[in-house]
């Protein structure tokens, strides 16, 4: 596993990029909270060349004041995988990243080969809206966002440093990510995909934690009425993180699928 | 009962003076939240919050009736007992302030006062789509009033802007400064022009009326303390003015940022070009002023600033730089709710100036002089001080306070002040129509 840059759009973004493995590439999209479990990238390494870029604005990821709106972010996707020389790849991805992907597979059908969707975001639905974390305290976060509350994963992500200079760092590394998150989730994530998913070929995976109290799994039946081949795949005893909680678990529903 | 508007004279403690380069004087605005004055004594175990989320059913409109007119009624008093400006200014979805559009409240004060400045603190930019609504709405209460309007562009709280409104924090910012070049471009451009922005597109521009004031009316800035709007204001030669509750301590911090920031930048350093805000109690007797408004300032603080951490500050609403540099706002660390403040806490820490007239003169003379600030906006009326009380504090800082106070920076002159009409017409008379005698 080593970290590069890519050049991307003539040097406007440097983009930050996890890249691991050997063999046919897959592309690895981070959630809205920028992390990817080193387990999922080493359990998706072992069949392909993993390329997981940090989104502009994540990281050291660069450029993000070039981009605008979601559509610019689409944009940058697509030149990104110029870049990196994505021509036929499946992508799996985790909800920010999600909702990124389903759209880069709507502009360019031909281009993705597989969509994985965990926990996407994308569609909105009144009866199952998806949680507003952006108020949610550090601890209150933590609580959502896991199925178990009470584990070190969770309990770590709960606790806020007590120091003044601590707490000034950790403020500003969530002011910093979630900013960028705001720009294409706020004040409600739906940027227009039902308008557009129908032009989505690649088969597609619906994964969700059984216990996702941020990104509700009722939202499933909806993915998959916007999309036209689908399947689901439910994550016992995991929460918005999956790759987090049940990394062996979801390696398997998706290695299943890649195979 | 309604009864109609009887004329009654009062006596007005403060001497007109003269606002030109050899006499400048400092000004007092006098600044009106509107806060809902009847939430029950448990809101804040109750409910997490008086913004965003507060439950519609504690509001009354019939209280609400009595509230909107005692205030315009305060307003206009402070004008007639010399107030040298009346602030109004604009939130959204609470019970802190509720005029989510101030030009209403300023356009009933323009046709019953005078002389006065109307200090709109002001329209959100960035809320409104197009943003020419408020040049067209500001030129408006500036012709009504000949030429009294001071227009306040504020980016506007998080809660308001990003939680009421929706906008999205991570080009709010952005967004503000395009509206307010579009605003500026729209009142002093001759020439029908288009404007190709990225939030605001539009093929003509020619607003009617435009405003009465040359080149246009005074700016002034309300700031939240984000470091990036004090060298902005210097560099657009706009007032800064710092609206906090959190007493002399922060204010000096911002006021020390902005100061800092203006000498770094070659600013001649005149106090006119700042502002600050300050809760002031005056009473006869230690024992009147702890009676009169020590419940009304515990109110205040510990509900009208009861506002849920979440909603304080979306993520992006700050600059990174902002956040990095210490600022956040006082509500938006989690589990640092401070613990409920008693109206003594308050005047210690100098979050409310109360006092008998000459302690409230003291430690007000020192706030303008620390803070180096030629405009004050004082609140009378804060939290749940009723009507009546109002009135009455309204009466003694115009006649014990400020009339000792206005002299101070009389050595720089306000550029930052109204250039009205010299014979400005008022209002016709009020019409009472009687019922013609049946045939």
């Amino acid at each position: 596993m080593n970290t590069t840059t890519v050049s991307v759009r003539g040097g406007a973004f440097s983009t930050e990029c996890i890249e691991a493995g050997s063999g046919s590439p897959l592309l690895l999209l981070h959630g809205w909270n920028g992390v990817i479990p080193d387990t999922m990238i080493e359990g998706l390494a072992r069949t392909h060349r993993v390329i997981a870029p940090l989104i502009p604005g994540y990281g050291n990821s660069t450029g993000d004041e070039h981009l605008n709106d979601f559509v610019d972010l689409i944009y940058w996707g697509l030149d990104f995988m110029d870049a990196a020389g994505l021509k036929n790849v499946p992508i799996v991805a985790h909800s920010l990243g999600a909702m990124l992907a389903a759209e880069l597979a709507a502009a360019q059908p031909d281009r993705i080969s597989k969509l994985v969707l965990i926990a996407p975001f994308g569609l909105w639905n009144e009866q199952h809206p998806v949680v507003d974390f952006f108020v949610e305290s550090p601890a209150g976060l933590a609580a959502a966002m896991y199925a178990n509350p009470s584990s070190d994963a969770a309990q770590a992500a709960a606790s806020v440093p007590q120091d003044d200079a601590g707490r000034v760092a950790f403020y500003y590394e969530r002011a910093k990510s979630l900013r960028i998150a705001a720009k294409y989730l706020w004040p409600i994530p739906n940027r227009g995909l039902a308008r557009r998913s129908h032009r989505i070929s690649a088969p597609t995976l619906l994964v969700w934690g059984e216990q996702d109290r941020i990104c509700p799994p009722a939202l499933a039946s909806d993915f998959q009425a916007a999309i036209k081949n689908t399947s689901i795949a439910i994550i016992p005893g995991a929460g918005h993180l999956p790759g987090a909680e049940q990394p062996q678990a979801l390696l398997s529903v998706i290695n299943g699928f890649l195979a | 009962m309604y009864q109609s508007p009887a004329e009654r004279t009062v006596n007005c403690p403060l001497e007109p003076v003269a606002d030109n380069k050899e006499g400048s004087h400092t000004k007092f605005e006098m600044f009106h939240l509107m806060p809902y004055r009847e939430l029950p004594e448990d809101f804040d175990e109750k409910y997490r919050s008086v913004w965003v989320d507060i439950p519609s059913h504690l509001f009354k409109a019939d209280r609400a009736h009595s509230m909107y007119n005692d205030t315009l009624d305060e307003l206009e008093y402070g004008a007639a007992m010399g107030y040298d400006g009346i602030c109004v200014n604009e939130h959204h979805q609470n019970a802190y302030g509720f005029m989510p559009s101030p030009n209403i409240m300023a356009a009933a004060l323009a046709r019953r006062t005078k002389d006065v400045a109307l200090v709109v603190l002001g329209n959100s930019i960035a809320l409104y789509n197009p943003p020419i609504r408020v040049a067209e709405e500001f030129a408006m209460l500036d012709c009504i009033s000949g030429g009294r309007l001071v227009a306040g562009f504020p980016v506007g709280s998080s809660s308001d802007t990003n939680f009421g409104y929706g906008m999205n924090p991570a080009t709010l910012r952005d967004r503000y400064y395009e509206a307010e070049d579009l605003i500026m471009k729209a009142w002093s451009n001759p020439d029908v022009f288009s404007f190709d922005g990225t939030y605001t597109q539009l093929r003509y521009v020619n607003i009617w009326p435009r405003p009465l004031q040359e080149p246009h009316p005074p700016i002034w800035i309300p700031g939240g303390g984000s470091i990036e709007t004090w060298g902005w204001c210097v560099e657009k030669g706009y007032l800064y003015a710092y609206l906090s509750y959190s007493g002399f301590k922060r204010g000096k911090m911002v006021m020390d940022g902005f100061w800092n920031k203006a000498e770094s930048l070659g600013s001649d350093m005149n106090p006119y070009q700042a502002g600050f805000l300050q809760l002031v109690a005056v009473g006869e007797s230690e024992g009147e002023v702890q009676d009169r408004y020590g419940a009304h300032g515990e109110y205040f603080y510990n509900k009208m600033l009861h506002v849920y951490p979440g909603f304080s500050d979306a993520p992006g609403y700050r600059t990174l730089d902002t956040v990095k540099a210490g600022l956040l706002g006082q509500t938006t660390q989690f589990g640092q709710r401070p613990a409920a403040l008693t109206f003594k806490d308050l005047r210690e820490a100098g979050n409310i100036v109360a006092g008998t007239p000459d302690q409230v003169t003291e430690q007000l003379e020192q706030v303008i002089k620390d803070l180096r600030i030629g405009h004050m906006m004082v609140l009378n009326q804060f939290g749940s001080i009723p009507h009546d009380t109002a009135m009455h504090n309204i009466k003694l800082t115009t006649e014990t306070v400020l009339p000792k106070l206005r002299h101070l920076w009389s050595d720089y002159e306000d550029k930052w002040w109204i250039k009205p009409m010299s014979a400005p017409q008022g209002p016709g008379p009020m019409y009472t129509p009687q019922l013609v005698a049946a045939k």
